[in-house]
């Protein structure tokens, strides 16, 4: 246990923003790290904001009663995504693994810290969920003092099973991928299947609650909730402990929390060395012969470095190319069940022309690709190899243009690919679908220049550990909420602004926009390189 | 002499695609013994001492220290055991002082002790004054040091050194020297890995040397040399082997 807390300790340390203020001299990165605190902040302020107004909202039309449940869900679901896409890279295949393991540590202790450790940098998103929906409960409720502290002791423990689920879900999947020479590949393809197998439960589960009764829903949120709960039993015992402040259900959620923390890192230890042997160690096999080599431009030649900076590494292929993937499911699928119906599912039936969603494909498409931007994260996850490629006799801008040529190489064509599988399905005419394809191409080029701003901006090379830098990077959240933000809104305005004018118009207008945005990124960015010269 | 710190029998690892890295390796390292591990880029090296240090799995034989088996006790062995590698990750955010605390504490270490150690080896490489700046400001010289510091703290019976020279300043490579020798007068066994044929033939008392994946060659440097320099010996084994 001594040993667990030394470990925890020091992981934390060392990835420790409040460590580097106390200990650097370099007053920029002072500034820096104050700055990422409140704009930390600022995020959580927003997160607390929406989920205390949602709260406000079931307290107004009579809901209340479903709000630790829905508590419940909303954490128990951002860990389980949060932790799976975080599992290769903190709990395998880490930096500094071999230091550690040199070390007189078990495995299974090293294994459980830094489950541990992931939970512990989380922890502060699902408690501002938590306190915000305990604060609009209240509100309208009016428990008893227990009640908040039930409310907040529980919810220390909510995130711990669906981070166990998740972390023994990418054990299974690093054994199984362990067992390959190609293992990388493996457990790419092995996440991806996953997160698509989720992805499908998900609309399984809502078409068996909501059975495409719009009304029921929505006068019945309670039952879907209740329902809901009843398949994933921590949520039921939450909720139950917090209503009926029932002491039985609170020691089964923090009862089963611990049981199954114990059992998980119990199996997880026995393989742990073998796992992180496979993941970190390849065979050379020394059988090349050489053959004719072929020249690239130098921008191709970064781009291609890029890809294999990709491919190599299991988180950055599932974050990365994650959208590209859904996107062309999306495609196809759309072209199977067809367009109409595919807004039927979506919509659940709601009666309106289904033409008025046309000007919002290539958004739609963008809702998928743009979701992550590596140029967001690139020039960070250069790391300590940023001396290759700042020793070459290369500018700042051809390496920037580089980074950015690979984004556009691996979200064009699917974009292209996406806007035609759903415009052939919507038949819409062919002047409107090349519109179309020439908007998603700019705001493929909008997205990979935003990206690299964001990047650019907040090139972070000292991390420990790749993760830092592809999902909680502050380039990658700058980048991500606003776009996110921006996209659904968009969707919202050229659905609206189709009623009253020509598609063909809107598409016009957006292009000319989507344009000036990308430009304007990309002058920012070419303004940055010349600055980090 | 006689007391055996580091076994290693019929040490076998292979990769996927039946691509074998070591072949039935089997050494024998004693109390008070400086062996030089020689070999090639690729050759196995860093392989066999990753396995030694409880890093990486294998797939047959046995690795002993102090008569624990790395399979089945790791713990006891990492517990006698320091490693080195040769291109040292260490925690970059924090300070020199706070890595090597963090060793200590792992290593159960006294207040007092662990002090006068941190001093004593600080002070010899020259880096007190450091230790108290982010490792993220180190150069590779000042990491290495560091690592090496980290290592020697906790006395251990066995040290295990993956190119240990490489980044270190000829003061602090000759400091190292001293260091080694004077650990091996202590009794401990040091098991280190090298390219350098002439720190390993002014250091060493007994030498292995390994050729894509197998010991080719393996004796006490007397043995081995019988009046001629170590780099000779090496390259006629090599070109036998071919």
């Amino acid at each position: 246990m001594k040993k667990n807390n030394i470990l925890l300790k020091t992981l934390l340390m060392s990835t420790s923003s409040f460590n580097i203020f106390r200990y650097t001299t370099d007053k920029k990165k002072k500034g820096k790290i104050v700055g990422a605190f409140f704009g930390l902040l600022i995020l959580y302020a927003m997160l607390m904001f929406y989920f205390i107004a949602a709260c406000v909202g079931y307290g107004k039309i009579g809901l209340i009663d479903s709000a630790p449940v829905l508590c419940a869900l909303s954490i128990s679901a951002m860990a389980f995504i949060f932790t799976f896409f975080k599992t290769n890279g903190y709990l395998f295949n880490f930096k500094e693994y071999d230091m550690l393991m040199a070390l007189p540590f078990e495995a299974k202790t090293v294994a459980s810290c830094k489950f541990l450790y992931m939970y512990i940098k989380s922890l502060g998103w699902y408690m501002s969920i938590s306190l915000s929906m305990m604060i609009g409960y209240g509100i309208y409720a009016k428990p008893g003092i227990i009640t908040y502290i039930l409310w907040i002791v529980l919810s220390l423990f909510l995130p711990i099973i669906p981070m166990l689920a998740a972390s023994f879900l990418g054990f299974i999947i690093a054994r199984i991928s362990a067992g390959f020479r190609r293992t990388n590949i493996v457990q790419t393809i092995l996440s991806v299947a996953l997160v698509l197998f989720a992805f499908s439960i998900r609309f399984i589960m809502e078409d068996l609650f909501r059975n495409n009764k719009v009304e029921e829903v929505l006068t019945d949120m309670s039952g879907v909730t209740d329902n809901m709960a009843g398949y994933y039993l921590p949520a039921k015992w939450f909720a139950n402990a917090i209503t009926g402040s029932g002491i039985s259900d609170a020691l089964l959620l923090v009862g089963s929390s611990v049981i199954l923390f114990t059992v998980v890192f119990m199996i997880v230890g026995r393989s742990y060395r073998n796992i992180n042997s496979s993941l970190k160690n390849h065979a050379a096999s020394k059988n090349y012969s050489m053959t004719a080599q072929k020249t690239k431009s130098v921008l191709n030649s970064i781009a291609f470095k890029e890809l294999k900076r990709m491919t190599g590494s299991t988180a950055y292929m599932v974050n990365g190319g994650m959208g590209q993937i859904l996107c062309t499911i999306a495609g196809i699928l759309v072209l199977i069940v067809g367009f109409d119906n595919a807004v039927t599912m979506i919509t659940q039936n709601a009666p309106f022309d289904h033409a008025i969603i046309r000007p919002a494909i290539p958004f739609i498409i963008y809702f998928f690709i743009g979701m992550v931007a590596t140029t967001a994260c690139s020039p960070s996850l250069e790391g300590k190899n940023y001396w290759i490629v700042k020793s070459l006799p290369i500018s700042t801008e051809t390496l920037y243009k580089g980074k950015m040529l690979f984004n556009m190489y691996i979200t064009v064509p699917f974009m292209t690919f996406g806007i035609l599988c759903l415009c052939i399905s919507a038949r819409v005419p062919v002047l409107e679908t090349i519109l179309y394809i020439i908007l998603g191409f700019a705001l493929c080029a909008f997205s990979t220049a935003w990206g690299c701003v964001c990047g650019v901006k907040h090139l972070k090379l000292d991390w420990e550990n790749e993760i830092e830098v592809i999902k909680q990077s502050a380039a990658v959240a700058i980048y991500m909420f606003p776009n996110m933000i921006v996209t659904m809104g968009l969707i919202v305005l050229v659905v609206v602004l189709g009623m009253h004018m020509s598609h063909n118009l809107i598409a016009v207008i957006l292009i000319a926009i989507a344009s000036a945005l990308a430009a304007l990124s990309y002058l920012r960015v070419m303004a940055l390189a010349k600055k980090n010269k | 002499m006689g007391n055996t710190v580091l076994e290693i029998k019929n040490y076998t690892k292979s990769y996927g695609g039946g691509k074998i890295a070591a072949d039935n390796v089997s050494l024998t390292v004693e109390a008070g013994d400086i062996f030089g591990f020689i070999g090639h880029n690729g050759a196995g090296k860093s392989t066999t001492i990753r396995a030694v240090v409880g890093v990486l799995d294998f797939t047959e034989g046995e690795i002993f220290i102090d008569g624990h088996s790395v399979k089945t006790e790791p713990i006891e062995c990492k517990k006698v055991t320091a490693y080195i590698p040769d291109n040292p990750d260490l925690y970059e955010n924090l300070t020199g002082i706070q890595y090597l605390n963090f060793v200590a504490d792992v290593f159960g270490i006294g207040a007092k002790d662990r002090e006068d150690l941190i001093k004593k080896y600080a002070d010899a490489f020259e880096i007190t004054d450091s230790l108290g700046d982010l490792i993220s400001s180190y150069s590779h010289g000042m990491k290495q040091k560091v690592a090496i510091i980290g290592a020697l703290i906790h006395s251990p019976k066995l040290l295990v050194l993956d190119e240990p020279f490489v980044g270190l300043d000829p003061k602090a490579a000759f400091k190292l020297k001293e260091i080694m020798h004077e650990m091996c007068e202590n009794g401990t066994a040091i098991f280190f890995s090298t390219h350098v044929l002439d720190v390993a033939e002014k250091l060493c008392n007994k030498v292995a040397i390994i050729k894509q994946g197998r010991i080719i060659d393996v004796g006490t440097m007397e043995e081995l040399t019988e009046g001629h320099s170590l780099e000779e010996v090496f390259l006629e084994a090599d070109n036998e082997e071919k």
